[in-house]
């Protein structure tokens, strides 16, 4: 749903580099986290927060290559001459229904744009049972920014006393969003709502009228219901197989030497699996709210409950175990620490900002691996 | 709106209870979708696929997906590969276990999907009767167009309704959130927020709130198909209060004289 930059002409603001050609850059990376950088604001109250994405995506760092493994991307053309075309020669267009393609400038499309705003207003708390599930859209966790953390707690606190969750409205990446915001657990998180127009009735569909089934049928079921209840979810159900047996069957042709790709620039962002940026929602929450904060995935569940549960560093390098001990100047055979698997997780941008804490010389020249090594050297 | 067509036909499978149904998505979004055209002489561009590093050409069958290992390795994964990996093709939406339904929170909902009845009204309706007014909800797996699905069906004004779910390990929650003193809210705090979400307390009524860029969207679309222009919206501004305490009171005060009036 947040759009990652669908088309190449998206608005005026691409960067020249990108705005040269139009060879769209399929593997890019998602944009630097916080996804998104606002203020709740709860009557005349503001609360600044930072958001982040609450769910992994699932397929993590699929590139799209040739046979030979050559990256792939994608070009305009003009279907009447084939030139290759860069943004600059592009517009937007849009087909009505009576087939008129009808061209848009960008200023037409902004002037109609939502009003760039930073703000997530919330409007009105309604009891969490009343939101059906088909309403769920994506959800975000939202962190205290700046000094914003007693507030947060405040309404953290009183939507879980109340029981109630906000509902409010805000902008992000030029794109109006309904959302509902929730406490669970002390941590706020905006769920992203689909408009109620976009929800189809049975009716709409054409779903026959419901008539009375034979009560000896209806029993019948009931019981085939009953025999299957249970009292707690079994994670095994609700894992992801299939992720893991690609990661299987790709671990083993790696074994075999098998179209095997060793390239750096072909190396998926740790930000694809979303790694990276649970560990910072983590320091935030740590910074913020509470040096005891947690993170825990639903398939590590039986800890869940548990007061000490299972630090942090379970997660990350499970993802990508070689990852951490395979960083440079990592030290031979010793464990990584966890402050290490979480620099070898952050992002390039992150290592970049440590590097100025640490004054790390010729720091803005270093690619990612030598920001790393250069903080490790200087820890 | 004329009648919608199944995506899918299976079988609700409860143990011995079968059930056949067609599937048809929930969602339908209303996003405005424009097309690319080349400027010049307005014609709808095509998209190729091209090397990155010689622009050269690469037709669809030699296009491959590789999977990134780690840091610096990556797998090209061959169509046999992809074949291995295929699930068994089966009609069958396999019913696992009924749990509370609170076990599921927001976090696992993906996406929604009507199920219909496929024939056999009898059995669909009557599934639908013995699960609706319960706290239940199915898991369930089934295998759809060579991908392996896992969701939760329940009941919706008297529908089967499937809603697929997010996998375990992409469901994240955070727990041991005690804050620091500085961080908690006082008592007197607490009481204010609690008056104020009672002033501003309501139903769920999704239709308030209409998503007004689409609207705009639409709107811009038929004024320019007629040729004409339409004036930018308006824009509105709010004062900011100086303390927490200050602000939640001027908040409740507000809201409580809007209710009134």
């Amino acid at each position: 749903m947040p759009e990652r930059r669908k088309h190449a002409s998206r608005k005026g603001r691409d960067s020249a580099a990108a705005r040269r050609t139009a060879t769209r850059d399929d593997n890019a990376a998602p944009s630097a986290r916080p996804f998104w950088s606002g203020t709740l604001t709860f009557g005349l109250v503001s609360i600044p927060v930072d958001l982040y994405s609450a769910s992994r995506p699932r397929a993590k760092g699929m590139r799209m290559v040739d046979k030979e493994g050559h990256p792939l991307g994608r070009q305009y053309r003009c279907p009447r001459d084939g030139q290759v075309l860069s943004t600059q020669d592009l517009v937007r267009g849009y087909e009505t229904a009576g087939g008129q393609m009808v061209t848009f400038t960008d200023e037409e499309l902004e002037s109609v744009a939502p009003e760039a705003s930073r703000d997530i207003e919330l409007q009105r708390f309604v009891p969490l049972s009343q939101i059906p599930p088909l309403y769920f859209d994506r959800p975000y966790f939202l962190a205290p920014a700046g000094r914003s953390a007693k507030a947060y707690n405040l309404l953290a606190r009183t939507m879980e006393r109340t029981q109630r969750v906000a509902i409010g409205t805000f902008v992000m990446r030029d794109h109006e969003y309904l959302a509902a915001i929730l406490s669970d657990n002390g941590v706020l998180r905006a769920h992203t709502l689909r408009r109620a127009d976009e929800i189809r009735t049975p009716h709409a569909i054409g779903l026959p009228e419901r008539t009375a089934a034979p009560s000896q049928q209806v029993r019948a079921a009931a019981q085939a219901i009953e025999r299957l209840t249970r009292e707690a979810l079994d994670m095994s159900e609700l894992e992801d197989r299939e992720t893991a047996a690609l990661e299987q069957l790709a671990q083993d042709k790696q074994r075999r030497g098998q179209d095997l790709i060793e390239e750096p620039a072909l190396a998926a962002d740790e930000t694809e699996d979303g790694g990276a940026q649970i560990i910072d929602l983590m320091d935030v929450l740590r910074k913020t709210l509470s040096k005891n904060a947690m993170v825990d995935t639903a398939d590590e569940a039986p800890g869940r409950t548990g007061a000490g549960a299972r630090p942090m560093r379970a997660q990350a390098p499970r993802r990508a175990p070689a990852r951490a001990s395979r960083a440079p100047a990592g030290g031979e055979g010793s464990r990584p620490t966890r402050t290490d698997a979480r620099l070898a997780h952050a992002s390039k941008r992150e290592l970049y900002k440590r590097a100025s804490d640490l004054h790390i010389p010729g720091r803005s020249q270093m690619d990612k691996a030598e920001l790393l090594a250069a903080i490790r050297r200087a820890r | 709106m004329s009648a919608a067509r199944a995506i899918w036909k299976g079988h609700l499978a409860l143990g011995e209870y079968r059930a056949p149904v067609k599937m048809y998505a929930a969602v339908e979004p209303r996003t405005v979708h424009f097309r690319l055209l080349h400027a010049e002489d307005l014609a709808p561009v095509e998209q190729h696929i091209v090397r990155k590093e010689d622009g050269r050409e690469v037709p669809k069958d030699e296009q491959r997906k590789a999977f990134a290992l780690s840091g610096d390795t990556a797998i090209i994964l061959q169509p046999e590969d992809l074949q291995a990996l295929e699930p068994e093709p089966s009609r069958d939406i396999e019913l696992c276990r009924f749990v509370p339904r609170t076990l599921l929170g927001d976090q696992w909902y993906d996406r929604p999907y009507w199920l219909g009845p496929d024939e056999d009204e009898a059995a669909y309706f009557a599934l639908a009767e013995a699960l609706e007014g319960q706290e239940t909800v199915g898991i369930a797996r089934w295998v759809m167009r060579k991908k392996r699905y896992v969701g939760a069906l329940d009941v919706l004004d008297g529908y089967l309704m499937m809603t697929t779910l997010r996998r375990a390990d992409q469901v994240l929650s955070f727990s041991g959130i005690e804050p620091g003193k500085a961080a908690t809210p006082e008592a007197n705090e607490l009481q204010l927020a609690q008056q104020l979400v009672a002033t501003i307390e309501g139903d769920f009524e999704p239709q308030r709130w209409r998503d007004e860029h689409r609207d705009r969207l639409y709107a811009l679309i038929e004024a320019k198909s007629r040729g004409e222009q339409i004036a930018p919206p308006a824009r509105k501004r709010k004062p900011k209060p100086a303390s927490l305490v200050e602000g939640l009171r001027a908040s409740l005060t507000a809201a409580r004289e809007q209710r009134l009036a």
